[in-house]
C-alpha cells in the first residue's frame, strides 16, 4: 500500500530524512516512532502530498505522491499533528466541506457523517462550532474528517496527543478497529500507544530508520535476550549453585550478580520463561528465595537506547570509572545492567562491605573507606528550595551511621 | 476544477463569518452612500447621471479599491499556514490553482456586492422618478468588480508572501498603490510625446483602462482583457507561491 524508496528530504543546510526504506502492506497497522526532530512529520507530510521529497519516491495505493499527487490525495486520510480545522465552523459543517472537497454526493455525506461521527465518538457535539471544542474533541473531529471519505491508507501524525488517558483508551480502541479495513500508518513518540496498537513499528532517529519489525522482532535484535533473575540463599557453595542453575534445559549463560546481605543474585538468560524450573529447583535444594522474575527488555529501554545512540548490547555499555556519576541514561529508565556498573559504585547497599576499587579507578579510592569498613551513606539535598535557607548543595542533609560491626 | 466551488463557497462563508467582513462592508456602504449624497447634491449640481458616474469612479472609488481588497486577502493564506488549516487544504483533493481561485472569487464576490450598491441608489432615484443611466451604471459594476479581482490578486501575492495577516495587508495597500499610482511616472519624467515609456505607462494605467470604458459604460474587450490578463498573471504568482511554500 506504501512504498518508500531512498526518501531523502532537506530544508536548506539541514537534512530532516535521509534514505528510507520501508514498506506497507494492505491492511498493516505500523507505528513510526521516534524521538522530536527524528523525521517522523516530514515523511508523513510527504506522504500526504504536503512536501516534495529532495531525492527518492514514494508510492501511496499505487501512485506516486509527487507525479499523481491528486489521485494519492484522493486515497488517503491525513491529519497532521496540529489538526487544522476551520475553527469558525460547525463540525458537522467542517464535516461537509472534507465531504466535499472529496466529491462524495449529498447523499453520501448525508449518510457518512453521522457514521463516522459517532465512530469518532463527537456525534453528540456536531453542531457545535469547532473553536470552542476542547483539545480533545478538536482531535476527535480531525479524526471524523480524515476517516469521512473512506480511505484505503490513514496517516495520522500524533493522534493520540492532546487526549487524556480516558480519551487515549478510546482512540486506541477505534484504531484497532480501524486497522481491519485500513492500512494505517500513525506516529507518537508515547511508547504505550504504539506498543498497544500496532503490531509493527519503525523507529526513526536523527532522520534514518534504527529499527524496523515487530516488537519482538526487535527486542531480540536489538535489545538482547530475556533472563530469569534468582535471589536466593544458597548457602557458601556458589559454585555448586551456579552449576547447577546452568544445567536447567533451556537456560543460557548464569550470571553470579553478587551477594545482596545473605542472599545471592543469579541472572539466567534463556528465551523461555524459566520461573517455575528455578522454583522447583529451589524447593529441591532448599534454598530461600526473595526474588524470582522473568526480564524483559521493554520496548522503551530500547527507544531510550536508541534515542540516546547508546550501543545496541547492555552489556558493553561503558563502565563509569570509579565513583564518577552514573550515565544520565539510568535517569532515563534505561537498565543498566549491574556489570556495568562500577565496583565503587556497590556501597550503596549499607548491608555489603565496600568491595576493594579495582586499580583502574585507584586515583578515586582515596577517600574510599578501608576495605570492611562500611560506606557511611551520604545523602545531600538536591532541591535548593526543599529547606528555605539552606542552600549550600556541597552540605549533606543527612549521613546515616553505618549500623554497628559485629 | 475539483474543489473550486467547495473552497469558493467556504471562503466565502468564512469572510461572512468573521466580524472584519461586515465592519468593511458597514463602513463602506455608508460611506458610498454619503459620498453619492455629495455628489448628487453638491459635486455635480443634482445631475443623478453623473453623480452614479462618480460614485463607481471617483476618488473615493480608488481609495476603497486601494484599501478594501488587502483587507480581505490578507487572513487568506498567511493565517491560515499559521492555524496549518493551509496544510489541510494542500493535501485535499484540490490542486494549488483551485485554492488560490476559490479564495480569489471569494474577496471578488465580496466586493461585487459593495459596488453593487450603487445599483440601489439608481433604484431608489427609478422609484422616485428619476431614471439613471442604466448602462454605464451595470458596466460600471462588473468593471468594478474585474478591478476588484486585480487587487484581490495583488492581495493574494503578498498573503502568499507574508507570514502575519498584518504585514500581508500592509504590502498588498502598497503594491496596490504603486499599480494605481505608475502612469504619474509620465508626468514626473515629461516624457516626450510617442516616447515609448510614455505609450507603456499610458497602457499600464489602471485608472485609465478603466475610466475610459467600463466608467462610462463602452465596453471594449480590449479592457476586459486587460483585467482578465492581468488577474490571471497575479493568480499564477500566487499559485507559485504556494507551491514555494511546500518546497521550503
Amino acid at each position: 500500500m506504501i512504498t518508500v524508496r531512498g526518501l531523502t528530504r532537506r530544508f536548506g543546510p539541514v537534512t530532516a530524512i535521509e534514505g528510507l526504506d520501508f514498506e506497507l502492506q494492505k491492511g498493516e497497522v505500523v507505528g513510526f516512532l521516534g524521538p522530536n526532530g527524528a523525521g517522523k512529520s516530514t515523511t508523513m507530510r510527504i506522504l500526504a502530498g504536503y512536501l516534495p521529497a529532495s531525492e527518492g519516491a514514494a508510492v501511496v495505493a499505487g501512485f506516486d505522491v509527487l507525479r499523481q499527487s491528486m489521485e494519492v490525495r484522493r486515497r488517503i486520510g491525513y491529519l497532521p499533528e496540529s489538526v487544522p480545522l476551520y475553527a469558525e465552523l460547525r463540525v458537522e459543517e467542517m464535516l461537509e466541506f472534507q465531504g466535499r472537497l472529496h466529491g462524495l454526493s449529498r447523499s453520501e455525506r448525508r449518510q457518512r457523517i453521522p457514521r463516522v461521527l459517532e465512530r469518532a465518538g463527537i456525534a453528540d457535539r456536531s453542531r457545535a462550532i469547532i473553536g470552542r471544542l476542547s483539545r480533545g474533541q478538536r482531535q476527535r473531529v480531525g479524526f471524523a474528517v480524515a476517516l469521512l471519505p473512506d480511505p484505503q491508507v490513514l496517516i495520522l501524525d500524533e493522534p493520540t496527543s492532546g487526549l487524556d488517558p480516558l480519551q487515549r483508551l478510546e482512540i486506541r480502541k477505534l484504531l484497532s478497529e480501524l486497522a481491519q479495513e485500513h492500512t494505517v500508518l500513525l506516529s507518537s513518540h508515547i511508547l504505550p500507544e504504539i506498543e498497544a496498537v500496532c503490531p509493527r513499528v519503525i523507529i526513526l532517529s536523527h532522520g534514518r530508520i534504527a529499527a524496523d519489525g515487530s516488537k519482538d522482532e526487535l527486542l531480540q535484535r536489538l535489545g538482547g535476550g530475556s533472563y530469569v533473575r534468582v535471589e536466593a540463599v544458597v548457602g557458601p557453595d556458589v559454585a555448586g549453585a551456579l552449576r547447577l542453575l546452568s544445567s536447567i534445559r533451556g537456560a543460557g549463560e548464569v550470571r553470579d550478580r553478587g551477594r545482596l546481605g545473605i542472599h545471592h543474585v543469579f541472572d539466567i538468560s534463556c528465551v523461555e520463561d524459566l520461573r517455575e524450573d528455578v522454583g522447583a529447583l529451589a524447593a529441591a535444594r532448599k534454598w530461600a528465595l526473595r526474588e524470582l522474575s522473568w526480564r524483559k527488555p521493554s520496548l522503551e529501554q530500547l527507544f531510550a537506547r536508541i534515542a540516546l545512540d547508546l550501543p545496541a548490547e547492555p552489556d558493553v555499555a561503558p563502565a563509569p570509572a570509579g565513583d564518577a556519576p552514573a550515565p544520565t541514561a539510568v535517569s532515563l529508565e534505561v537498565q543498566m545492567p549491574a556489570s556495568a556498573a562500577a565496583p565503587g559504585m556497590r556501597p550503596l547497599n549499607p548491608f555489603e562491605p565496600a568491595r576493594a576499587p579495582s586499580s583502574g579507578a585507584a586515583p578515586a579510592s582515596e577517600a574510599a573507606p578501608p576495605v570492611n569498613a562500611p560506606a557511611p551513606r551520604v545523602v545531600y539535598n538536591l532541591n535548593p528550595f526543599d529547606q528555605g535557607a539552606s542552600r549550600d548543595l556541597s552540605r549533606p542533609k543527612a549521613i546515616d551511621e553505618p549500623p554497628a560491626q559485629h | 476544477m475539483q474543489g473550486l466551488w467547495t473552497i469558493y463557497r467556504r471562503e466565502l462563508a468564512g469572510l461572512f463569518f468573521s466580524p472584519l467582513a461586515w465592519i468593511l462592508l458597514t463602513i463602506a456602504l455608508f460611506a458610498h452612500g454619503y459620498f453619492f449624497i455629495v455628489y448628487l447634491v453638491s459635486v455635480t449640481g443634482r445631475d443623478l447621471r453623473a453623480a452614479m458616474q462618480l460614485a463607481l469612479a471617483g476618488d473615493v472609488f480608488w481609495w476603497f479599491m486601494l484599501l478594501l481588497p488587502p483587507l480581505l486577502t490578507m487572513r487568506m493564506i498567511s493565517e491560515e499556514a499559521r492555524s496549518g488549516v493551509l496544510e489541510f487544504l494542500l493535501t485535499a483533493p484540490a490542486s494549488d490553482l483551485a485554492v488560490i481561485l476559490g479564495k480569489l472569487l471569494a474577496a471578488t464576490s465580496f466586493m461585487g456586492i459593495l459596488w453593487s450598491s450603487a445599483l440601489v441608489y439608481g433604484l431608489l432615484s427609478q422609484m422616485l422618478g428619476v431614471s439613471p443611466d442604466w448602462i454605464p451604471a451595470l458596466s460600471g459594476v462588473l468593471g468594478a468588480t474585474l478591478v476588484s479581482a486585480l487587487f484581490s490578486s495583488i492581495g493574494l501575492v503578498a498573503s502568499a508572501l507574508s507570514s502575519t495577516p498584518i504585514l500581508a495587508a500592509f504590502s498588498a495597500v502598497v503594491m496596490n498603490f504603486i499599480v494605481i499610482a505608475l502612469p504619474s511616472l509620465d508626468a514626473l519624467l515629461k516624457l516626450p510625446p510617442g516616447h515609448w515609456a510614455k505609450v507603456a505607462l499610458g497602457h499600464a494605467s489602471v485608472v485609465s483602462q478603466y475610466q475610459s470604458s467600463f466608467g462610462i459604460g463602452v465596453l471594449d474587450s480590449k479592457h476586459l482583457l486587460f483585467f482578465v490578463v492581468w488577474t490571471a498573471f497575479f493568480v499564477f504568482v500566487a499559485t507559485r507561491l504556494l507551491e514555494k511554500r511546500r518546497w521550503s
